[in-house]
């Protein structure tokens, strides 16, 4: 806590020894040290706040918030009581509690700037623009201070940013934002830099801007200081809007005499000058071409300048720049497009590049620059070029493996640069399988040679040859993908192994391996490796969802609710954190930030893999969890699910993943495209709201079963009971027209890249029966529960029979489904290992399906019950009708056939897990012609972590198999 | 070739080819990055390459007192990605920063860098840096390794008329005795 400032005071005296007790975190102790001050000033309303801080950080939230209210509703005053008020609040998540302390505290002493001052914060972390305008302008009113005053516009800003009305924000909150800037500069009170940013920043959300260039160009944008290029930048962006060509050209041209290397400026020139060949455009006579300076209008006067700028480089003695060489190519690229003819006279890009590798083919880059303008050579010149650009590369003598070696890691920059273009122009993909392993041993022997440059290399460093080996892997891929030979894939982990041993802060070879281990279905190994990405904040949302996918979908619930937290974790903490900084922008003029801050927050809050981690979470919780620990009911309201609550944004669905993570030197026919994205998204979105209304219909089959009994019930618990079955109703028919849509997704059989994102799991889930399965075991649920208002005595025995024997039949067919995939998950055949991840998958379905049927057959023996106690009541009574209802021994039946289901399915993974164990996978011997003993020590590391992580699957499904199955045991009456 | 420009929130969710393979600087967490973006928007820089790459930033402050001759431009964070080494980069957004904190009127720049980075120290040397002082144990302790010095680097800018503020400390101090 903050250090207290009067120490004179006796309060702070006595609050002394609580304050130190509460920062220590020895609560108890500051309870009972604020309990012994009260008993002798039972006025001081602090040691009320600071005991109820203790309360709430001890977990007595409520009796925490009723101290606290004794003291707020006094409408404290003093210093110590309102920032302690404020932390107390601020840890209860009620921030906007605070303004309600600071609105009392204002009333009461309305000239402390300090007040005033925290009132605008408060209304600030809560999002209150309206307020916070107010607040602005009453603080000015008692202390004029320009930011104050600054504060108030902003807050006018933010009404209009945030505005549903569009017309409201451009009519009234603009312009009065505007008003009250121009009456300050009228006035000349214009102080600070953050005062014209903010000026700037009004005009060009009203589309003004002449006048925000004039500004800018006058003296107010003198005061425009801090960043780099401020004012360049800024009339930049209004000759752009204004379509000021002219003057775009030439302030661009000036800008790349100063700085040949800055890209964004080539292209305002190239565009604006071919704007205005499109006018045609000419300079007026006699005079300056426009305020900027001479104007370039021609193809002629482009080339002679691009040439220039490259002439310059080769003459200078320093490090060249790309940027004007790279200009070049995009010029030709340009000219191109517009059919141009002149593009000749800036030479054969074949040379152009080939000039360009020449001289930046050292540098790692050198791939990524040429990839943009490979589409300049035509398909005939690619081996030609490939070959040129071989010549270009110093290699050492050929050796007896028929392959020559660089000297030095430059020369080895540039051969892989070489096979790295290779690849891009495609020329790997049409090697036929044996080219392809001719490629991959060059490769190797390329990669190991390397290493010795890289020798004293840190661990946290990278090795030179690292890209060969991901080349290796990337050509390994190739084959397994074209050939179906998962020796390829054997092959693939283990030199990704091997690299990773020499290079363990290789991102992209953990990257890789972890797909690659999804994929097979070993999840175990991921985890580790994930981790050792050491990935941070943003990245548990672009990248996470390489793990999550995956996590439930295999078995591993251990791992999968690990690697959740690790993302729950973190979009958590995001909203805290951001608030905390637009204030602090706010404090420190920094207007510009305050927006991008709050859509920020916004992108996170609405994020797609945000949503998808929350929901699983919680399905996953039940799944292992409800009616095991605890009944399904106290896991739904601990989770403080409401079935009728949607909080996933569907319209506005932010996908964050970066789905080029993975390094990829594919041909550009082979790489992901928007509409790749379009569908990964579409798809995921699909699958999250079957998810999503899964779990809402599991939250209200658990409050279900919690609805009052019909004989007692009066007229608002019908009313209570027929609103949750309606629920459920609505729920079920959206469920049902989901998986309308989902089977036209799935039928379009999308197929990604193999380094874009990974289809989800919408496609099994409908193949293996699951979805329908435990929609018709829902759809039971609500039968009887309108037979249980319709009374069950009335109830046409025949349709609960049908109804009530659906899912098991659904189940039936599910675990059929599975058994025709024969074999097992890992199989030895002619020393080859096999592997069919897809029985893992369709084991996790059924196993997910069973517990769904589970609850509802929980809920209908609690439904039954009491019709089976008054049957009993009767017989004792002797009435004359006795015989069991249909209903109930339907309800046996259906159990009993349960039970028949769970025990063969138990048998099933027992049965894996043996014949998994009894696999010797030291039996294999690794083919012939990879007998290098250490590589093959890599790939036998690899599958054995593929076989292990199989078996922890498998045990972890059978154990909540068994557990499930006990819990059938209890619904015998 | 680059596109310099200021930093955005959104470029956090393009991050990946620079963090996820940088192993010698500490990763920070979002609020460190929010609160560099609110109080010195215009030392943080981020160079972008032409198909959209990030390929590395700078994050800074300006601090110090202007009455003892110490207010001065920081280098909190300073990051190329491996794809993008070898080009001048880091040289370039040093002498941004530099730029940005002479016109604050800095008396000079200074960074703190491991002892044990010698790639590092000696392009800091190149770009007119000199040890200041040593830190003692100013990196704590990650992943079994121990504690670790720092250097204290510093250039002088042009206010700095007489190189006052770099003659060096000869002995090292302690991280609670640095401002």
């Amino acid at each position: 806590m903050a250090a207290r400032g009067h120490v004179q005071d006796p309060n702070d005296r006595r609050l002394r020894p609580i304050y130190d007790y509460l920062d220590n975190g020895n609560n108890k102790m500051a309870i009972q040290q604020a309990d012994k001050l009260l008993k002798k000033h039972k006025d001081l309303h602090c040691a009320k706040v600071l005991k109820a801080i203790g309360l709430q950080r001890t977990g007595k939230q409520d009796e925490a918030f009723s101290l606290a209210q004794e003291v707020a509703t006094l409408e404290p005053t003093d210093d110590n009581s309102l920032q302690a008020l404020t932390i107390l609040y601020r840890e209860m998540h009620r921030p906007e509690l605070v303004t309600k302390l600071y609105e009392a505290a204002v009333k009461k002493v309305p000239l402390s700037e300090e007040y005033h001052s925290h009132l605008f914060m408060a209304y600030a972390r809560v999002g209150e623009y309206k307020k916070m305008q107010q607040a602005g302008m009453a603080l000015y009113k008692t202390v004029p201070k320009n930011p104050y005053y600054f504060w108030s516009v902003m807050s006018l800003v933010m009404q209009a940013i945030s505005a549903q009305d569009e017309k409201l924000a451009q009519t009234m909150f603009l312009p009065l934002a505007e008003r009250m800037v121009e009456k300050m500069v009228k006035e000349e009170k214009i102080e600070a830099e953050a005062e014209v940013q903010l000026y700037f920043m009004i005009l060009e959300r009203l589309g003004k801007y002449v006048e925000a260039l004039d500004m800018v160009r006058g003296p107010l944008g003198e005061k425009l200081t801090s960043e780099l290029q401020s004012r360049e930048n800024k009339c930049m962006m209004m000759y752009q809007r204004l379509q000021l060509w002219p003057e775009c050209n030439a302030l661009s041209y000036k800008l790349l005499l100063k700085n040949p290397d800055e890209w964004q400026f080539y292209l305002s020139y190239f565009d604006s000058l071919f704007h205005l060949m499109d006018k045609s455009w000419s300079p007026p006579n006699e005079e300056e071409h426009c305020v900027e300076g001479p104007v370039h209008t021609t193809v002629a006067e482009a080339v002679k300048f691009v040439v220039d700028r490259m002439e310059e480089e080769d003459k200078k003695d320093s490090r060249p720049l790309r940027g004007p060489y790279m200009a070049c190519l995009e010029l030709i690229h340009r000219l191109r497009q517009r059919g141009c003819p002149d593009e000749e006279e800036l030479g054969d890009p074949l040379e152009l590049m080939l000039q360009f590798f020449g001289k930046f083919g050292d540098k790692p880059c050198c791939i990524t620059d040429l990839k943009i303008y490979l589409h300049l050579l035509p398909p005939e010149q690619h081996t030609q070029f490939e070959n040129r650009l071989g010549e270009l590369v110093p290699l050492g003598e050929v050796g007896e493996d028929g392959f020559g070696f660089p000297g030095d890691t430059k020369a080895l920059q540039r051969h892989l640069c070489v096979c790295q273009l290779s690849r891009v122009l495609g020329l790997q993909h049409t090697l036929d399988t044996e080219g392809k392993l001719c490629l991959i041993t060059e490769l190797k022997a390329h990669y190991h040679y390397g290493l010795q440059f890289g020798k004293s290399c840190l661990k946290t460093e990278l090795q030179f040859s690292d890209t060969y080996c991901l080349m290796v892997a990337h050509v390994y891929i190739d084959l397994w993908t074209e050939t179906g030979d998962e020796n390829m894939l054997w092959q693939c982990l283990g030199v990704l192994e091997e690299g990773l041993s020499y290079s363990p802060s290789n991102a992209q070879f953990k990257l890789l391996l972890l797909l690659l281990f999804c994929r097979l279905g070993a999840f175990q190994p991921v985890v580790d490796l994930y981790s050792s990405l050491d990935a941070k904040h943003v990245q548990h949302d672009t990248i996470g969802y390489l793990l999550t996918r995956y996590a439930g979908s295999l078995g591993q619930f251990a791992a999968a609710s690990q690697s959740y937290n690790f993302s729950l974790r973190f979009f958590h903490s995001n909203q805290k954190d951001t608030s905390e900084y637009i204030i602090q922008a706010y404090k420190y003029g920094a207007f510009e930030k305050i927006p991008e801050f709050i859509a920020f927050r916004t992108r996170l809050n609405q994020s797609l893999h945000f949503a998808q981690v929350r929901t699983e979470r919680m399905l996953l919780d039940l799944y292992t969890e409800a009616d095991i620990t605890s009944s399904l009911e106290e896991s739904v309201k601990a989770m403080g699910l409401c079935p009728e609550e949607d909080d996933i944004p569907w319209d506005n669905m932010r996908d964050n993943r970066d789905l080029t993570v993975l390094f990829s030197w594919d041909p550009k026919d082979r790489e992901l495209t928007e509409e790749h994205r379009r569908l990964s998204l579409e798809e995921e979105s699909v699958w999250l709201k079957v998810r999503s209304l899964t779990l809402r219909l599991l939250a209200s089959l658990a409050l279900l079963g919690h609805a009052p009994s019909k004989r007692n019930s009066d007229k608002t618990n019908e009313n209570g009971v027929s609103a949750k079955s309606s629920t459920l109703q609505t729920l079920l028919s959206q469920l049902d027209l989901t998986l309308q849509t989902a089977a036209q997704i799935t039928e379009k059989q999308t197929q990604y890249p193999f380094l874009g994102p990974p289809s989800s799991r919408l496609a099994s889930a409908l193949s293996s029966g699951s979805c329908h399965c435990q929609a018709s075991a829902l759809q039971l649920s609500l039968t009887l529960q309108e037979l249980e208002t319709t009374g069950l005595g009335k109830m046409s025995d025949v349709d609960f029979c049908t109804t009530g024997l659906q899912p098991s039949v659904h189940l039936q067919k599910q675990q059929d489904w599975g058994g025709e995939c024969k074999g097992d998950v890992l199989e030895m055949k002619d020393s080859r290992l096999m592997t069919q991840p897809s029985l893992l998958e369709t084991l996790v379905f059924f196993v997910e399906t069973v517990c769904v049927v589970l609850w509802v057959a929980s809920y209908s023996a609690s439904v039954l019950r009491p019709l089976k106690s008054s049957l009993q009541k009767k017989k004792k009574k002797k009435t004359k009708d006795s015989s069991t209802p249909v209903v109930l021994s339907g309800f046996q039946e259906w159990t009993g056939s349960l039970q028949g289901i769970v025990t063969q399915a138990l048998d099933h993974v027992k049965g894996q897990e043996a014949s998994l164990t009894a696999l010797k996978l030291a039996a294999l011997t690794l083919g012939v012609g990879h007998a290098q003993t250490q590589e093959c020590g890599f790939t036998r590391a690899a599958m054995d972590k593929v076989q292990t992580s199989y078996l922890g699957s498998l045990q972890e499904l059978g154990d909540l198999l068994r557990k499930r199955a006990d819990s059938l045991k209890s619904l015998k009456f | 070739m680059t596109t310099l420009r200021a930093f955005t929130c959104d470029d956090l969710f393009k991050f990946n080819n620079i963090q996820a393979f940088l192993n010698f600087l500490s990763q920070y967490g979002i609020p460190f990055y929010l609160q560099y973006l609110a109080h010195w928007p215009e030392y943080f820089i981020v160079a972008e390459a032409p198909g959209g790459e990030l390929m590395g930033y700078i994050m800074g402050k300006a601090e110090g007192s202007v009455a003892r001759e110490e207010w001065h431009g920081h280098v909190t964070a300073l990051s190329v990605a491996p794809e993008f080494r070898r080009l001048g980069l880091a040289a370039k957004l040093m002498e941004m920063l530099e730029e940005i904190s002479e016109r604050k009127g800095g008396f000079f720049v200074d960074l703190f860098v491991r002892v044990s980075n010698q790639v590092a120290v000696n392009m800091y040397k190149q770009l007119g840096y000199s040890v200041y002082r040593t830190v003692i144990e100013y990196y704590s302790a990650s992943n079994g390794e121990p504690d670790e010095d720092a250097y204290d680097m510093r250039k002088a800018l042009s206010r700095d008329t007489e190189r006052k503020s770099i003659i060096p400390i000869p002995h090292p101090v302690r991280p609670e005795d640095i401002e």
